[in-house]
């Protein structure tokens, strides 16, 4: 009953034999680093150890050494803890939610954004931790039973903070591993080194690509699909929730939800975009990271950029409707006040350079697009900047306004972070295949020969 | 970049040694069986406090406790500060660790100087000289003691002077003491030196009145009070006493009785920005200004005698300097109209013409009835007048000193190098500096003998002709110092005599038996004993004749400024003095009380003449200037201040000490320089430069311009400050009430969460805002009994000072006429506190009475209850301050003994905040409990609150009914801070009430 017009075009181009697929995915883990590799993970892990030497030198002598103040008590530490969220929440939106509504387009890069998610989550993870003044003693943030009768505090955000990247992360991680058991048994397969063998067996968990895997894989692959889907919405919700629940002019916005959600996708989905483009040129992905996807990626872009744009309308919008002064004043303050060359930066690159991505010729030219996702993910991070500091530094009390100036030692922690994410990816890129095998083989052209409207999902 | 480089300059906080007790480099030769023997002989009530503390190791219980000292619990023992506040001292087990007011006292009344509040410090500060120094290497007191009877007897011989250089002498029994020395001595000269004194206004009354002994005033009786560049609020007369006076008349609850301030100035002083009208003034139009009202009066009233001055009127004066002639002529009327209840006041450190053209204006208003002739000022030694101290630096230079003893004093610093003291002094043989911390003059001493801090010292202060203010120590010596008075003791023979710690007492015991013997008392020692408790001895003076004017004298003066270039207004700071505080840090660090600055002095300029010069002040960042006077000049920074007078520079003196410890070192700029031999205050025909440099001038508000619209006025938008004038208040009383934007009902009816019960207290705090001048003593008494750490210029500029209370500071109106208002802002303990629920450790609670509490045990320092605080009072610890501050100046060994035990000493990391001093709290509620009796809390009083010397703050339980809070809370002026947020705070402040006409307002 298939319409040949309606018939979606492959995701994969070319007609790749199984053997080509494995061979070509599993090409970066079977060889040994070149140079270019090692200069690559030379930059990232200098990048992470200036992070760890002024993370260090933080706890050596207090939060002093950043340049956070008495109004303005959060500043890079939080943005940095929001902007990597954010980045995290591609991954899970692309394996779970785009696999739930059977975007087969995901297949190229599904396994990529999920791993970019689990590190950005663990990098977005270190900032509740480093940013409280006493680090040695944030094991306080969690509930454990104690003599003491100590007990967290449940009307807190930052505590629903804890649960919902904790619960974020055990899910993603979970998600991915399970994606990841078949590949791992490939690839117990295809290698000669002994040791790869002992550890690809045990991370395989004994896969033998029977029918009867397969159908439990799938079952709990479309369970846990399920189960992250509400996540990804829930956790940039509940990280929101660290600004809706205060009562700060700028902050105090029952917008901020779905604003944060959209954000999180826009600069994910940027951030992926970015890192696929180079890692398709490197090792030769082309055909299976087709332009087709990132085109399509360019499409939520624009799609969530446009979202974001307009929570940045109804912002002013609601504080001059509210009509309260504290509210509009914030909101003039942002866009004209000293901060206003970081409201500005967050706007272009948020609200207008993605607009480009109405035009097809844009959505496909990669260096263009590539630009754009940059800016889109610095715009984002001037979000959070502008969402923070200017709130903070301007709020009820003009006598305690104070103006907010970021420190060496912040920059350092910034730049560290994403050596952190970085050097994660890169380790990552040279131990797993970051394009799932499995999954590439069922959306080849072929592969799935029964498949029609009401048929199964893969294979059947 | 700084922190960057600094990271690894800095001592690691984690290798601090654990501390054994205090070791101090050489301890008294007292033993502490001793001294208490010898005290306990002489008084019961001192003798507990001093004991020593030193030799022991570890916290051992008393053998035997001595009778008044419990544990956990302070004594307090009357004494007098330098500069003659009278004080109790609060002692815990032996230790001084704070001040509050003497509230017996007649003319304090409780009150004290912001310096007395933080002058706990100074007794412990590591800074202080801890043994005699001979050309600066330690030697012993003997030695010392020898070597100088012997030059003395030396000089002598050869006929040459003795030169004792010293300050005002407020001690009777001192001078005396002197009188005694020189009598020994024959060739012994006594200098009083100050730059910043009485000595004009004692002048000029000696000229009118022929007594050099001028009245106090009631102030408290004026309903009209016109200042001349005289900042009674802050650094004239005796700021505490006129503070509390002249406020006693303004507040809501006696409207109809509110007296008007008028203060005519250049500068923009405290007392500029509380009064009514501020009328700024070029310094050059004082003297005509004030001959014109003169003129004005003499025509208007045709009083006795007078007779007007040249051809001074007003019409002319307002016109050729384009004064306010409405604010001029409501002045002028105001006096007319009230009689024997207004009076002119000129600076103290004005022309000595100035002073007597308002001697003659007060004459003809019969101010002479708020004069009070039993309290008058007296004088024991007459401070020197310029060409006196030029004549003693000419016999320096003609080496007819012998030998020069600076006794506490530093006249290397004070006085202007055009007198050239220090070539001076190399004439001189012999130096001697008595000084307690090394200063500018003890560095070109032979001899540095430390002196003690007064806490150490016996002592009498007397200003007044009717009061003497005693001084006992309180605790013994800490380091090898004596007092000074004690040292010209054991000289005063000629003989090496054996030192003890006893010499001076028994002197000062001596002449007060002289003195008891006007009082009806059984025995001296029954007298002697009583005053002390007191801290003071009344005399008895029927002085109540006024005195006959001199009406030939005013034709005399001359105009005394000229009028050329830009003019300069020195004046002392509020907060350092002269710089005699200069090594304080918490003195450093209290915001300045006009323009909030920290750690720095300026040059304050009109916005209008800095941008004629193209100066600016922004982000912190200020223009340098060149200020030359002739051949003398110096390089300072600006400061935009609103009500300055054009082509007018403001400074303060005080800062830009070369030796004054780690502290005080190198702080501001030294604009001594461009004073001349007159010692004038006031100098003309300036000439300023742009540098085009930068520098770094620090203040815990933001500088905005006035005229921004998005800023401007929004204190009022907002709420924060809510004023009206008399008048208003008094046609409707309801006035402030009626701008509430949400009733109780209605915000309680939008919370969310259920009201919390308050079974027991529950307490709250009234500030009076129209009584509240910012003088900020409630700082510095907040610090002293909150252990809050000093954190030096650099971190106050990065917004991360800890003052748990701090005073905000709005201007209205315009950059030349600005409104200024005060808001003291402390934690306001909401009731439905936002910093509370989202601390995710629960580290900050609500108790059952009403306070907002901060466990720091249990801190980790997420920061988000700072950042949800609508207030802003909640303070980080961004680093171990203690550990940060100058190097680790707090880890000294005697500055552990500094802090009050009451108080946590927090750390880095953690989040604190005003407790409502909730140990005075608990210290009460267990006296109560203790003696079975019911808790109602009257007896509480926070540190703010006891150090107020406007009594603006009443802090109490609203759960009872009669307490003055519960009064104040339903006061028609009252609103609370930002109230619509519904989180319910509980300080009430009343609204700010000026005597303007309504139009004047804005």
């Amino acid at each position: 009953m298939s319409i040949e017009v309606l018939k979606e075009p492959s995701v994969i181009e070319g007609k790749p034999t199984f053997v080509e697929i494995d061979e070509q995915i599993s090409a970066p883990i079977d060889k040994l680093p070149n140079i270019k590799y090692l200069i690559a993970l030379g930059i990232t892990s200098t990048m992470l150890l200036i992070g760890i030497i002024c993370i260090g030198a933080t706890f050596f002598y207090g939060i002093g050494l950043w340049g956070n103040n008495n109004p303005v008590g959060w500043a890079f530490d939080i943005i940095n803890f929001v902007f990597w969220v954010g980045i995290g929440h591609a991954g899970t939106l692309i394996s779970a939610i785009l696999f739930l509504f059977r975007q087969k387009w995901r297949t190229g890069i599904a396994r990529f954004a999920e791993g970019m998610t689990i590190f950005a989550v663990m990098t977005a993870a270190l900032f509740p931790l480093i940013h409280v003044g006493r680090p040695w003693l944030a094991g306080y943030l969690f509930p454990y039973p104690n003599q003491h009768h100590l007990w967290v505090n449940f009307t807190s955000p930052l505590l629903w903070d804890v649960f919902a990247v904790s619960t974020y992360f055990t899910v993603s991680f979970v998600f991915w591993y399970i994606g990841l058991i078949p590949d791992f048994a490939t690839l117990r397969d295809r290698t000669k080194s002994t040791i790869k063998k002992i550890i690809y067996s045990i991370l395989s968990l004994g896969w033998r690509f029977s029918n009867r895997h397969w159908h439990n894989y799938e079952m709990i692959y479309l369970i846990l699909a399920g189960f992250a889907t509400p996540l990804v919405l829930s956790v940039h919700t509940i990280v929101s929730f660290d600004f809706a629940v205060s009562i700060m002019p700028g902050w105090h916005t029952t917008i901020f939800p779905p604003y944060f959600v959209a954000g999180a996708v826009f600069s994910g989905f940027a951030m992926v975009q970015n890192v696929l483009i180079i890692i398709r040129k490197i090792f030769n992905f082309e055909h299976i990271i087709t332009l087709d996807t990132l085109e399509k990626m360019n499409k939520i872009m624009l799609a969530t950029g446009t979202m974001v744009g307009y929570a940045y309308g109804m912002e002013f919008f609601i504080a001059w409707y509210s009509g309260s002064q504290f509210e509009s004043f914030v909101f003039i303050n942002r866009a004209f006040g000293p901060y206003a060359w970081a409201y500005w930066i967050m706007v272009s690159c948020n609200v207008v350079f993605p607009q480009l991505f109405w035009f097809r010729k844009i959505r496909r030219n990669i260096p263009i697009m590539f630009v754009i996702a940059v800016l889109v993910n610095v715009g984002m991070w001037f979000e959070r900047f502008v969402i923070i500091v200017t709130s903070l530094a301007h709020d009820f009390m003009p006598s305690s306004w104070a103006y907010y100036k970021p420190t060496l030692v912040d920059f350092g922690i910034l730049v560290g972070s994403f050596g952190l994410f970085f050097t994660l990816l890169l380790l990552f890129i040279k131990a797993m295949p970051v394009i799932s095998i499995a999954e590439v083989k069922a959306v080849l052209d072929g592969a799935q020969p029964h498949h029609t409207h009401n048929g199964g999902h893969n294979g059947k | 970049m700084k922190y960057f480089f600094n990271l690894f300059k800095n001592k690691s906080e984690f290798s601090r040694k654990s501390k054994a007790a205090p070791k101090f480099e050489k301890m008294s030769a007292e033993s502490r069986r001793r001294f208490l023997a010898l005290m306990g002989a002489t008084t019961a009530i001192t003798a507990t406090a001093c004991k020593d503390y030193r030799d022991k190791g570890e916290i051992i219980s008393y053998n035997k406790k001595p009778q008044d000292v419990t544990y956990g619990k302070a004594n307090y023992y009357a004494s007098t500060y330098r500069d003659g506040s009278p004080i109790l001292i609060k002692t815990r087990e032996g230790r001084p660790i704070g001040i509050a007011g003497n509230d017996i006292h007649p003319i304090s009344k409780g009150k004290v100087s912001i310096q007395a509040e933080a002058s706990v410090l100074e007794l412990y500060d590591p800074q202080r000289l801890k043994y005699p120094l001979k050309n600066s290497n330690k030697t012993e007191w003997k030695t010392v003691n020898k070597d100088i009877i012997q030059r003395f007897q030396d000089i002598s011989s050869k006929g040459k002077e003795i030169a004792i250089i010293t300050g005002k002498i407020n001690s009777p029994t001192y001078a005396k003491l002197l009188e005694d020395f020189a009598s020994n001595y024959p060739n012994i000269k006594i200098y009083p030196i100050e730059l910043f004194s009485d000595r004009n206004r004692r002048l000029a009354w000696a000229t009118c009145y022929e007594s050099n002994e001028y009245p106090a005033i009631d102030w408290s009786q004026a309903n009209i009070v016109v200042s001349l560049e005289a900042d009674l609020y802050a650094t004239d007369g005796v700021p505490y006493e006129q503070i509390n006076e002249l406020t006693k008349r303004r507040s809501g609850e006696k409207a109809e009785n509110f007296n008007r301030i008028y203060a005519i100035e250049a500068s923009m002083s405290l007392l500029g920005a509380n009064a009514d009208y501020h009328l700024r003034l070029h310094p050059t139009v004082y003297y005509p200004l004030l001959l014109a009202i003169y003129n004005d009066l003499v025509e208007k009233l045709a009083p006795f005698g007078h007779t007007t001055i040249g051809d001074f009127s007003l019409e002319k004066v307002i016109r050729e300097h384009n004064l306010n002639q409405k604010h001029i002529n409501l002045l002028v009327n105001d006096l007319l109209n009230n009689q024997g209840k207004s009076i002119i006041y000129v600076g103290d450190n004005l022309p000595v013409q100035l002073h007597i053209i308002a001697n003659f204006i007060n004459d003809i208003l019969s101010a002479y009835e708020l004069y009070d002739y039993n309290s008058s000022y007296v004088e024991f030694y007459k401070i020197l007048e310029p060409a006196e101290i030029e004549e003693l630096i000419i016999k320096m230079k003609q080496g007819k000193i012998g030998a020069a003893i600076f006794a506490d004093i530093n006249p290397a610093y004070l006085l202007p190098p055009d007198f050239d003291l220090q070539g001076a002094l190399k004439n001189v043989d012999f130096k001697i500096s008595l000084t307690e911390k090394a200063n500018e003059t003890s560095k070109l001493c032979d001899y540095v003998l430390p002196i003690n801090h007064p806490f150490e010292c016996w002592g009498d202060y007397q200003a007044r002709k009717n009061i003497i203010n005693l001084q006992q120590p309180v605790i013994e010596p800490i380091f090898d110092t004596r007092q000074k008075e004690a040292i010209l003791l054991s000289w005063i023979n000629g003989k090496n005599e054996e030192y003890s710690f006893d010499l001076y007492h028994k002197y000062l015991k001596n002449r007060y038996i002289e003195i008891s013997k006007q009082f009806n008392t059984l025995d001296f020692e029954s007298f002697w004993y009583s005053a002390l408790h007191d801290g003071f001895i009344q005399l008895k003076s029927n002085e109540k004749s006024t005195k006959k004017l001199n009406l030939i004298i005013l034709r005399q003066t001359k105009k005394p400024i000229e009028d050329s270039g830009i003019s300069i207004v020195l004046k002392k700071s509020p907060l350092i003095g002269d710089g005699r505080y200069a090594s304080n840090g918490w003195l450093q660090e209290i915001p300045h009380p006009v323009s909030k600055i920290v750690w720095d002095n300026y040059a304050a300029i009109s916005p209008i003449t800095a941008k004629r010069y193209g100066l600016d002040y922004k982000d912190f960042k200020s223009s340098m200037i060149k200020i030359s006077i002739g051949s003398k000049q110096i390089t300072m920074p600006i400061l935009l201040q609103p009500g300055v007078a054009e082509d007018t520079l403001v400074i303060e003196v005080g800062y830009g000490r070369k030796d004054a410890g780690t502290i005080g070192t190198g702080i501001g700029f030294d604009a001594i320089p461009l004073m001349d031999k007159t010692l004038s205050v006031i100098l003309s025909g300036a000439r300023i430069e742009k540098t085009g440099k930068k520098y770094k001038l620090f203040a815990t508000q933001e500088f905005h311009k006035l005229e921004d619209k998005y800023l401007k006025d929004l204190h009022r938008k907002r709420q924060l400050i809510q004023d009206g004038t008399v008048a208003m208040y008094l046609s409707n009383p309801d006035f402030i009430q009626e701008q509430r934007i949400m009733s109780e009902e209605e915000i309680e009816k939008h919370s969310v969460n259920p009201p919390h019960e308050y079974p027991e207290a529950k307490w709250a705090m009234a500030v009076d805002l129209s009584r509240c001048v910012g003088c900020s003593n409630c700082v510095a008494a907040c610090n002293v009994e909150n252990n809050i750490p000093i954190v030096g210029k650099e971190e106050c500029g990065n917004g991360r000072e800890m003052h748990w209370i701090r005073i905000d500071r709005y201007y209205s109106g315009t950059s030349e006429e600005p409104i200024v208002s005060y808001l003291p802002v402390m934690c306001q303990h909401c009731d439905m506190a936002p910093c509370e629920n989202v601390c995710p450790v629960v580290a900050t609670t609500h108790s059952t009475d009403g306070l907002n509490q901060m466990t720091y045990n249990r801190c980790v320092g997420t920061r988000y209850c700072a950042n949800n605080c609508p207030y802003k009072v909640r303070r980080f610890n961004f680093y171990d301050f203690r550990h940060r501050f100058a190097d680790g100046y707090y880890e000294q060994d005697s500055l552990e003994l500094l802090h009050n035990p009451e108080v946590t000493v927090r750390s880095r990391g953690v989040m604190e905040k005003c407790t409502f001093c909730v140990q005075r709290i608990a210290e009460a509620r267990q006296d109560a409990k203790s003696k079975g009796k019911n808790f109602t809390g009257a007896e509480v009083r926070t540190a703010c609150q006891e150090a107020c010397p406007a009594s603006a703050i009443v802090f109490g339980n609203i759960n009872d009914p009669n307490s003055e809070i519960s009064q104040l809370m339903k006061s028609k002026l009252g609103y609370k801070l930002i109230e619509i947020l519904g989180i319910k705070p509980n300080v009430t402040y009343l609204a700010k009430l000026r005597n303007t006409n309504s139009e004047d307002l804005t």
